[in-house]
């Protein structure tokens, strides 16, 4: 056994080969590696679950986001382009007359021209 | 084997998981002597040890590549151990056997090496968390001084002073158990 000084600057081989052994693990480093690795697999997979999830999550309100963005452009379109100077209000306002009446009381599905007919009308 | 480390690293980053398998493979043995000195059990160890692996690969983008990757990665393996230690503190993960770690009855028998094993870890197990980690890293591991210091997030003058400490106890358990075995 080298008697080193206090505070010695380099590894003693003896020691540390005599504490290897004694950390060292008995099994195979494969079988732990690929412990690892099926971790690393399993934690890809459920980020991408995660992903997926948040991207579903997001699907249904950006359909209806888009949907009444269409419908506001539409609308917000149609009333520059006739140079109307009507406010976007009264774009907006509930309209009256026949084809609205068409379309509350009507039994079968409305038809579109109806619905468009009442739009496009001079209010 | 720094500027490799790096290319893997890199790659890993990209996502091939291939890399991320060879340097589990090439840091695998010393994580789990790291964790094992830390914790004791073996299969404590092992669940340190990968708990390192996964965080490392976590926080891979904050590595600087301009330092090297073993003494990074074992300052995260050597922090899984003393978190998992700490959330197992009800038990020691190798209860100390004082007849052990005294001056037993030596055997004269073919397990006289697995026998110092045994007291080895005992040992290590009496000396305090933070000594342990030094010896093993220094004399075990071959990290430098100031390499300790950085993981242990210390000053080099107490890396030193652990070391010391960890080994006049050590070196003298290992020169009881020489005389028998010549």
């Amino acid at each position: 056994m080298n008697e080193s000084p206090s505070f010695d600057h380099r590894p003693d081989p003896e020691l540390g080969a005599a504490l290897r052994a004694a950390l060292e693990p008995k099994d195979n480093q494969a079988a732990f590696v690929a412990r690892v690795m099926a971790q690393y697999d399993a934690a890809l997979e459920r980020s991408s679950v995660a992903m997926f999830d948040v991207l579903a999550s997001w699907f249904r309100p950006g359909m209806v986001a888009a949907a009444a963005a269409l419908v506001v452009g539409f609308l917000f379109g149609r009333t520059v382009l006739n140079n109307r100077t009507e406010s976007i209000d009264a774009a907006l306002a509930p309209i009256e007359g026949p084809g609205l009446a068409a379309l509350v009381t009507a039994q079968d599905p409305p038809d579109p021209s109806v619905v468009f007919t009442s739009l496009v009308e001079p209010q | 084997m720094g500027p490799e480390d790096k290319a893997l690293v890199a790659q890993t980053l990209a996502g091939d998981r291939a890399s991320f398998g060879t340097l589990v493979e090439r840091y695998a043995g010393q994580a789990r002597r790291v964790a094992r000195a830390v914790l004791g059990d073996p299969d404590d160890a092992d669940d340190a040890a990968q708990d390192g692996f996964l965080s490392a690969l976590v926080k891979l983008g904050q590595y600087d590549t301009r330092r090297p990757f073993g003494p990074w990665l074992m300052r995260i393996v050597a922090n899984a151990a003393t978190d998992r230690r700490r959330r197992r503190n009800v038990r020691r993960a190798e209860p100390l056997d004082t007849s052990l770690v005294g001056g037993g009855p030596r055997p004269d028998t073919m397990a006289v090496r697995s026998e110092l094993n045994d007291r080895l870890r005992a040992a290590l197990a009496e000396l305090p968390e933070r000594r342990r980690k030094a010896v093993v890293l220094f004399d075990v591991e071959g990290y430098s001084h100031a390499e300790i210091a950085g993981m242990l997030g210390i000053p080099e003058g107490t890396v030193r002073s652990e070391v010391f400490h960890a080994r006049r106890r050590l070196r003298t358990l290992l020169a009881d158990w020489k005389e028998p075995m010549r």
